[in-house]
Order: structure tokens, then sequence, then C-alpha cells
């Protein structure tokens, strides 16, 4: 790093702050990349004793299943590949100046065909070709590895079902809490009276109530809100209980607080003269806020949208009480692999469906990690 | 801005936040004032279950509700003041405890044991997370530009999984003979039982979740790091200041919105302690006030719910946050007032 | 991994052929829309697979039926037509009549039915049992035979043999329990303490643990864990389970739906080693320290009678000779034609002691007794209060929840 000599650093320093920083990544990364690693053992390695066991997966290997040499290297190969595309590629893409709107929608199209072409080439493509290659060169498995866990959580256990219900409800709750917070969000930050002030104070209170308390108050509610709906909609009243939307509404809400301040300093950080010329030229708040600040509040907005995205997509509480098994979303579903009556099987599946409920936030992280710092940067840092 | 506009724009989402969360707060808060029973009657009747080839009939007794002409439970609800408040609090025996100073008394009730623990994780966990997550903004920005997006990712793994997969996934790191309590026993040549006693189990939660949140500290203290004034800090250089102190008077004044705005955060996430205790499973050493209230509201075999205690006992915790909050807000109204 | 892609293709394949042949081994063709909810262990994926055979029904396994199940079948109308309950878990349903009586149901249609499985609470039929469970001894025979000992019958030849296994030291701890806090600890003390000869609650409806049966109950139970584990109190049966498997513990008071695990290739390192036994007496000549559970289907009241009668058919559907034939090693059935292996002898001996153990009691007043121990147990195990204080705290507890759910 050049610079003025003065702010340069001892190698001393450099060498602690390198060597603490690998410390801390190998923490970060270390019970994923052990739980990620037991996903794919037969239960007898998964759980055995010596770490060297459950790694190398000696009982999977003699069961048969495994990665070759070849396998592995043109594994790490693909997959750096794909994170370079991912980190670097997809951005680029994505950067080409355009109209806010496609923007979102190049993003959409991006991370889509980023992650089928990849589950194509990784899962489809690669297999049959190295199988080939294996069999042709007649070579042996060295680590243990084995997808019959994977297998058995997407298909057999149709886990499938619950990552559509997660996207319904995550994508869900997206939108509408953006929708409502930004708009929200706009107002208290251009509006400097006491009343903005005190709504601020009052969310910040509500965001601090611990969930099971406003829960338990809902599932009486709605499981007889066929019954409270009647004297409104007469006969056929709907009943909300297991009603995705039913709970859409309650997590957007339970969010609501988080949001509006995240967005509210993202607007503070947006000088008011912008849409105060615009309103000056005759238009009104909304007119100013739709064309003046909508495109320029996108990084902040996709950095309050992630961290939206993170709490509808980790909810246990809300989900797992208000949503029956045809809708219910991934974490509640793994609750429920946890809670039964459970073989050394079991557990092992329950992991690799732990291990896929985190796959897509890799993906999600991989991708928007630029924006996440440069959105804070812009905004809620200055606010 | 008219009032009118500003009550238009923040409209939908005053709405919904009365909605889902005024509401069943208002709610909890006058239900822990009353209690709904049901009538009750005591019946004798005979009960006839099976055994493997014979039923075994016997004759019981046992407490039946009573049914109203739609078939549905008859309920009757009293105010009972702050009865509910005093079965959660135990006064008499928590002042007997406190007169006789024994605090091992006083940790035998549900509700200071919870508190009691509650109030260390959070106020353990603050410096340690704001101290973790500084320390590694700090190291992030001395690093090579090619390898921080890499770091930055790796560091957000642990915010970004599920809590309570996170939990199990310590969890089955330690438990009985899990790799990680093998290698300590392998380094400190002695049987380690990590589930075997309380503060085994208490430090392993702080760990964790310093582990969780520290990444949430150090991606906004790393954003706060970009928009340093280097003019400042040349000044400082020139003015003969030490790598210390430039980091004590200038990088952490420069932060401080953003340190006061995490620890808002984590105080209010850290009070709500509650996927720990699950994934742990620790309830016989340590409980937390969420997890009481949880518990109070998880219904039995026979269907009772505490829903009184359980009120009473969020309506505790909501004071606790409030209290602890309150120098955090008076802070913010000074900056406001300040501001304006 | 080509596998993968293979599998897939054979599921969707496997699924589209499954759901044409669905009427194939019914007996009846059911015409009416209807579902149920029950817990999701082994035993109940079979059973209600054998009713989907019938057409138009849908099950939900879910772990945490306990919690819907009232709120559900409270609905107006019901949300489920079948339940799966447990003597434990129909209190709620009994309470609040939202399940009818099957009289006319079973006189109609129960042909096939022992008198054994029928559930009788005042005279009406309310429940249909389909398997009993119960916590009984299992052991390491080849440990037993190798070090002479005698199967043990009560609890202090239980500790006799475990300071043998000790001192022989072929195995990490001779004593495996269930002693995770909450439920499973207050289940443990409720075997004991029903061994000691002691009842939970009077007439009146009073806690009546703090007694010498209660007292010799702790006291049992805190010599037996000085054989154990030391993280006993965060051990639920799968942990106990697992421990089995491999190789950990030699004797556990274990649920018999657990024994088939003992013997599952794919996990297990003790294939073919472990023996059932009943459950061991506290008392010489007393029960066995255990109680009796059964598990069955209730039919709900808020539904018409036609959908009760289909449901009700479709529900002995579930549990008839055939599929018990087909799946006979997922439980120790009731039901005629099941025939028992050797890890059932266990459940079975236990079932048929005399004097026999009891039922588990379904009512109000056990649900709060089993909160007030789970919450108040551990107490005792972690040294901080002694037994006396203990059980004094524990009927403190019940008092109090007793006083609000308007019991006292």
């Amino acid at each position: 790093m050049s610079g003025p000599k003065a702010l340069q650093q001892p190698l001393s320093l450099r060498f602690f702050s390198g060597a603490f920083l690998a410390f801390w990544c190998l923490l970060a990364a270390f019970p994923i990349f052990w739980i990620a690693v037991m996903s794919f053992k037969a239960p007898v390695d998964a759980f055995a004793g010596n770490p060297l066991d459950v790694i190398l997966g000696p009982m999977t290997r003699a069961g048969g299943d495994g990665l070759t040499l070849i396998d592995i290297v043109v594994g790490i190969a693909v997959l750096y590949g794909a994170v370079q595309v991912a980190m670097r590629g997809l951005p680029r893409f994505v950067a080409i100046d355009a109209p806010w709107s496609n923007t979102v929608l190049r993003w959409l199209i991006g991370c889509t065909a980023f992650a089928i072409g990849f589950v194509l080439v990784f899962f489809g493509l690669l297999p049959p070709i190295l199988n080939a290659v294996n069999g042709a060169l007649g070579l042996e498995p060295v680590i243990g590895l084995t997808t019959v866990h994977y297998q058995a959580v997407w298909v057999d256990n149709e886990f499938w079902r619950n990552f559509v219900n997660s996207l319904i409800v995550t994508v869900g709750v997206v939108t509408v809490s953006l929708t409502v917070g930004t708009l929200a969000g706009y107002a208290l930050a251009r509006s400097g009276s006491q009343l903005a002030f005190w709504i601020l104070i009052i969310a910040l209170i509500f965001r601090a109530l611990p969930h099971s308390v406003l829960v338990a108050g809902y599932l009486p509610v709605f499981v007889n809100s066929a019954a409270i709906l009647e004297p409104i909609f007469g006969e056929n009243a709907p009943t909300l209980y297991g009603q995705p939307l039913a709970v859409i509404a309650v997590l957007v809400s339970i969010n609501q607080p988080f949001t509006i301040w995240m967005l509210r300093s993202f607007f503070m950080s947006i000088p008011a003269e912008l849409d105060e010329a615009a309103r000056v030229d005759g238009c009104t708040h909304f007119q100013a806020f739709r064309w003046v600040i909508m495109p320029v509040m996108w990084p902040g907005v996709i950095t309050t949208g992630l961290f939206s995205f993170l709490l509808a997509y980790n909810d246990f509480l809300v989900t797992s009480l208000l949503l029956d098994a045809s809708n219910q979303t991934m974490v509640p579903a793994i609750a429920g692999y946890f809670n039964r009556e459970t073989t050394t099987t079991d557990q092992v599946e329950a992991v690799a469906a732990a291990v896929s409920i985190t796959a897509p936030l890799f993906l999600l992280v991989m991708i928007f990690q630029r924006q996440i710092v440069s959105g804070l940067t812009a905004g809620a840092v200055k606010g | 801005m008219k009032f009118r506009t500003f009550a238009a724009f923040v409209g939908p989402s005053i709405f919904l936040m009365l909605l889902f969360i005024a509401a069943p707060l208002v709610s909890v808060f006058t239900q822990s004032f009353y209690l709904t029973q049901p009538v009750v009657e005591i019946v004798t009747e005979e009960v006839c279950t099976p055994g493997f080839l014979r039923q075994t009939c016997t004759t019981e007794t046992r407490s039946q509700p009573v049914l109203n002409e739609d078939g549905r439970v008859v309920r009757e609800t009293t105010f009972v003041g702050l009865q509910s408040y005093r079965n959660v609090l135990e006064p008499e025996r928590a002042w007997e405890a406190v007169s006789n100073f024994d605090i091992g008394g006083l940790l035998a009730i549900d509700f200071w044991k919870a508190l009691r623990f509650t109030l260390t994780f959070t106020l353990i966990t603050l410096p340690l997370v704001i101290g973790v997550g500084l320390a590694i903004a700090l190291a992030v920005n001395n690093a090579a530009k090619v390898v921080r997006g890499p770091v930055i990712f790796v560091s957000l793994l642990p915010f970004i999984i599920t809590p309570v997969i996170g939990a199990l996934s310590i969890r089955w790191l330690f438990v009985g003979d899990g790799i990680l309590t093998r290698a300590l026993e392998w380094y400190l040549e002695r049987d380690i039982a990590m589930f075997a006693q309380g503060w085994t189990i208490e430090v392993l939660m702080l760990f964790y979740r310093v582990w969780h949140v520290a990444p949430f500290a150090f991606v906004i203290f790393y954003a706060g790091l970009q928009t340093v004034n280097t003019d400042t800090v040349e000044a400082a250089i020139i003015d003969g200041a030490s790598r210390w102190q430039r980091l004590w008077y200038i990088i952490v004044p420069h932060l401080m919105p953003l340190i006061v705005f995490v620890a808002l955060i984590h105080l209010m996430d850290a009070y709500r302690v509650f996927e720990e205790i699950v994934g742990f499973s620790s309830q016989a050493h340590v409980i937390s006030l969420q997890w009481l209230t949880y518990d109070f509201l998880q219904p039995d075999d026979s269907g009772n719910r505490a829903v009184s205690r359980a009120s009473a006992s969020a309506m505790l915790t909501m004071i606790g946050i409030v209290i602890l909050l309150i120098p955090l807000l008076r802070k913010t109204w000074r900056d406001h007032r300040g501001t304006r | 991994m080509k596998k993968l892609l293979l599998a897939s293709a054979v599921s969707v394949g496997a699924i589209m052929a499954a759901s044409t042949t669905a009427h194939a081994d019914c007996a009846i063709q059911n015409d009416v829309e209807l579902s149920s909810l029950t817990a999701g262990f082994e035993a109940w994926k079979s059973v209600t697979d054998a009713m989907a055979e019938c057409g138009n029904f849908s099950a939900e396994l879910d772990q945490e039926f306990r919690t819907k199940q009232p709120a559900a079948f409270a609905a107006n109308p019901s949300l489920y037509q079948i339940g799966g309950v447990s003597n434990g878990t129909v209190t709620p349903l009994l309470n609040e009549g939202t399940i009818r009586p099957l009289d006319d149901l079973v006189a109609a249609y129960g042909q096939d039915l022992s008198p054994n499985q029928l559930i009788r609470i005042d005279g009406q039929i309310m429940a249909v049992a389909m398997m009993v469970n119960t916590q009984h001894l299992m052991y390491r025979h080849d440990i037993f035979d190798d070090l002479g000992l005698d199967v043990p019958t009560t609890w202090d030849e239980v500790i006799i043999a475990a300071e043998a296994i000790q001192e022989a030291g072929v195995v990490e701890y001779p004593l495996g329990g269930t002693m995770k806090a909450g439920w499973n600890i207050a289940q443990d003390f409720n075997n004991m303490f029903l061994g000691f000869g002691g009842s939970f609650v009077n007439d009146d409806g009073t806690p009546s643990v703090n007694t010498d049966a209660g007292v010799n109950a702790l006291e049992m139970m805190a010599r037996l864990t000085e054989f154990m584990d030391p993280e006993y109190l965060v051990s639920d049966s799968t942990y106990v389970q697992q421990q089995f498997q491999q190789g950990t513990i030699a004797m556990a008071n274990l649920w018999a739906s657990r024994a088939a695990a003992m013997d599952n290739a794919d996990e297990s390192q003790v294939v073919g080693l472990v023996n059932t036994a009943a459950a061991p007496m506290a008392i010489d000549g007393g029960a066995p320290a255990t109680t009796l559970w059964w598990d069955g289907i209730v039919i709900a009241s808020n539904i018409t009678d036609e959908e009760a009668e289909a449901a009700f058919q479709v529900a002995l559907e579930g549990i008839d000779t055939d599929m018990v034939t087909e799946n006979n090693e997922d439980a120790i059935w009731l039901i005629p034609g099941y025939e028992p292996n050797r890890l059932a002898e266990g459940a079975i001996a236990t079932a048929t002691a005399d004097p026999a153990p009891q039922s588990y009691p379904s009512s109000t007043e056990m649900g709060l007794m089993h909160t007030a121990l789970g919450n108040q147990l551990p107490a005792f195990f972690t040294g901080e209060l002694s037994a006396e204080e203990t059980l004094e705290a524990i009927e403190a507890e019940y008092l109090t929840a007793a006083e609000e759910a308007g019991i006292l």
C-alpha cells in the first residue's frame, strides 16, 4: 500500500494484523465448513470421534461413494471459476448504465441465470464427464463423499416445496417491507417534527419486544379467523391460518422498526436540496420522491433489503406457529427434523437440510457483499 | 412537510406496526392483570386403558372444564391486579433470600435466575462484540485490496447462518465427545464434559453470540472506516501522535455514532437471547427472560398455557429493556435537540 | 454424482406411478375430503400411508402437533377430521369436547378391533388405540454373559450390575438416562415415583409429591447418575439411543419405540447384542417402575356425521391387520396380526406384569405436575437444593399453576 511513509505500517503490525485476520476467518468459517463436510458423509463417519475420519470418510469410501483426485481438482477449479463470475462478472453485467427499473430486472435475471447455470454445470454436466474419465483411468476414490442425504432431504422429503415456500414468503416480505419502509423513511427523514422523533423512538422500543410475546397473541386469532371475518365476508370467509399472506404481513410489521430506522438514515444522507429543487419546480412530495430520490437511493435500499431478506428467511417463531405443513418454510421444517424421534441418519439428513438452507445465503452474500459495504458507507454510516 | 403528506407517507408503516405490534402488546399488558380460567368441576370416572392383551380399568378423579350449550368451555375472567407479577417474581421468597444474603436461594427462583443470566450475557457480550468488530474492521482495512472481497465474505458467514442452526453446529462440535471437546481434552490432558456444568455452557453461549454478531459490527465499522478523513490523520502524525493515540483520539470518535448504533442494536438483541438456550438445551443450568416467557406459553400435554404468568414475565422483560436503553435514548434525545 | 440425476428421475416416475395406483390396497373407496394431524414418528408414517391408499386423504405429520391440535380441533369446522393422540395428549381434546364418542361407529364398522384397543372414558369409547409404548430395560446381553451377571429385576439389582460393569471397565458408562431437563427428567421421576408407590395429587387436587416416595425416588435417581455420562441433564432419548448404538453404555431404561434402532445395521455398532427386559421394580414385589402409554386415533366432533363416518372407516383402514403385517417392526402394535420379535419382549413383559404399571394419567393435574417437575427437578441434580427443598419447590410451582388454571 503506497502512501505517505508516515501512514505505512511496520512489518510486525502488518504481520499481526494478517495473522489475526486469518485466525478470525478460520473461526468464522470452521463450524459451517464442518457441518458441510458432515452432511456429505455416511452417518457413522459424520459423528466419528476422529476428525480425520470425518474429513476423509473411510466408511463412506468403503460404501463406494467418493471423490477421486481428478474429481477434487476439477471440482475446485469449477468452484473457483463460479466464485469469480459471481463476484466480478455479475456486477459488471448489471452495472451497465440503465434507468433504475432495468437494473433491478438485470439483477434478478443475472442471479437466476447464474444459479441455474451453476446447478446445471456442477450437478448435471460434471458428474457424467468425471465418471467417464475416472472409469477410463481406473481411479479409486480418495475422499468419501455421498449425496444420499441431500437426495433424501430434497427429493424423498420434498424439501424443495419448503424452499419454494421460503422464497415466496421472503420475496413477499422484502418487497412489501421496502415499499412501505421507503415511504415512511423518506417522510421521517425530511420532517424534523417532534412527531417524527417520537415515532422513531416508539419504533425502537417496538423492535426491542421479544417475538414470543407477540406471536402467542396471534395464534388463536388466526386459527379462528374464519369465524372472526364471517360478519364481513359472510359464509365463505377465508381462513387466514396457514396462509403465506398472513405470515408476510406479520413479518413485515415485526421488521418495520429496523427497516424505517435504516432507511431514514440513508435518506438523511441524500441532500434535501435535491427534492427541494424538484418541489420548487412544481412537483408534489410524492412526485419528488418518485422521480428524484428513487434513482439515487438504491444502494441504501439494497442494503436494507438484504437485512430484511435475512430476517424473513431465518425466521422461526412466526413461521413455525402460523404455517401448516403444506405451506411451511425451510427453517421450521428443519426444526421438525430435529424434534422427531431421530436416528443418526435422520440427524445427518437434518445437517444436510441445514446446509441447504445456508447455501442460497452464501450466494446472496457472495454477489452482494460489495453492495453491502458501499451501501453502508453511503448512508447509514453518515446518519 | 405538511401533516397530511407526512401522514400519507408514514401511514401504511404505522398501520402495520399498530396492528401487529402495538395491539398484541396492549393485549399482553392488559392480560397480565387479568386471569382467564375455565370453570372446572371434579369428576370421578372409570377409565379403561390398554395393556398388551387385556385392558385395565381404574376409577380416576380429575377436574374437567364445564362446557356450555354450544359445546365451548366456559371461561371466566377475573381482575387479579398484580397477582401474576407476584407469581413470577415470588417477592416473599426473594426477600427472604436477599435478607439472608443467600444468593443461591435467590437464583433458585426462575425469574431471578433468568434475569441474572440475561444481564450478564448482555453486558459481557457488548464490549466483546464492539471490540472484536472493531479489531476485524481495522485488520481488514489493513489488508491488501485483493484479499478484502473474500475476507469480507468469509467474515459475514457467522452472521447469515440461521441462529438455531448456528447454535446447533456449535453444540455438535462440543457435546459429549465432539471434535473440539476431544481436542481440548487432548490439549489439557483431562476429561472434559462441556455440558455437565453451568459455567462452561455459559461460556459457550457467550462465545457463540460474539461469533454471530461480530460480523454485523465489523461491516458497519468497516464502512465507517472508509470515510475517515485522511487529512486529520496526517495532521495528527505531523503533531507526533503515536498509532494508539491516533486510534483513540481520531478514529474512535469518528466511529462513535456507529458504536452507539451497534451498541443499541446489540443490547436489544442480546437481551432477547433465546435461540442459544434452545440450541444448547441448557434449561437445566441457565435460562433467559425470553425463554421463560416462551416456556410459560408452551402448552403442556394437557393443553395448559400459563398465559397470565407469561404476560407478566413479558412485561417485566419489557421494563428491563427500557431501563437498559434509557442512557442511549437520552443521548439520542440530546443529539436530536442539538441538531434542531 | 450421476446417481443424483437418476434418483431424481426415478423418484419423479415413482411418484407419478404411485398416484395412479392409489386405491390398490384399500378395502373402501373414499370420496370425502379428509385430513389428519398426528405425530411424525415411523409408526404414524406407516399408518397414514395406509390411510392414504383409500384416496382423498392428506396427512399432516408434525412433531409440534400438541401445540396445534387443540386450536385446530376447536375450530368450527375442525381443521382436521382424524387426530393422532397418546394418553398424554388427548387431555385437551377431552376437556374441550372437541372429539366425538365412537360407540356407534365402532358398533357399525369396528368388528375387527380387539376389545383391548377401545379406550373408554366414563363408559364411552373416545379413542381407538393402535400401539403401546413404555420405558423398559434394555441391556447388552453380551456384556452380561461375559461378566456372568443376572438380568436385574429391581433398581437395586441394576446398581449392583452397574458397579460390576464399571469395575470391569468394558464400556464408558454402565448406565444411560433420559434425564434432559424438562419433559424427559420429569418422566423419569414419574416412573420412579410411581414405582415407590407414590401418587401425584390428592382427590381435592392438592399435590402429594413431598412424601417418602418422592424422597426415595430422588435419592434412587441420584445414585443412578453416578454411573451415567455427566452430561445427563442434556440427554434426551435420541442421545441415549445413540449411546447404545455406539457402544458407550450397557444399560438404560429406554422407550420401547427405540428398540428397533439397536438392530439397524446402518447406524448401530451393537446389532443383535441388545436385549430387552421388563422395567426394573423400585420395591421388590411391586409394579415395574414405569408408565404405560398408548397411541391411537380420535375423530373430531366439529365435523358432519357423514365426514365422521368416512373418517372412521379410513382410519380403521390405517390400523388394520394388513398394515401391521407390512410394518411389523414399527411399534408394539395392539392390532390383531402383530408378531412380536425379540426386541419386543421387554415391553410385553412390562405391560403384562402383575401388578401392572399404571397408565400415564390423562388429566389437567398431571399436565401441570409434569411441567412443575420438569422445571424444578434439575436443581436437585445440580446440587442447588436438597431433596425435600426440591419437592417443596415442585409443590409450590404446581400450586401456583393450578390456581392459575382454575383447578384450585
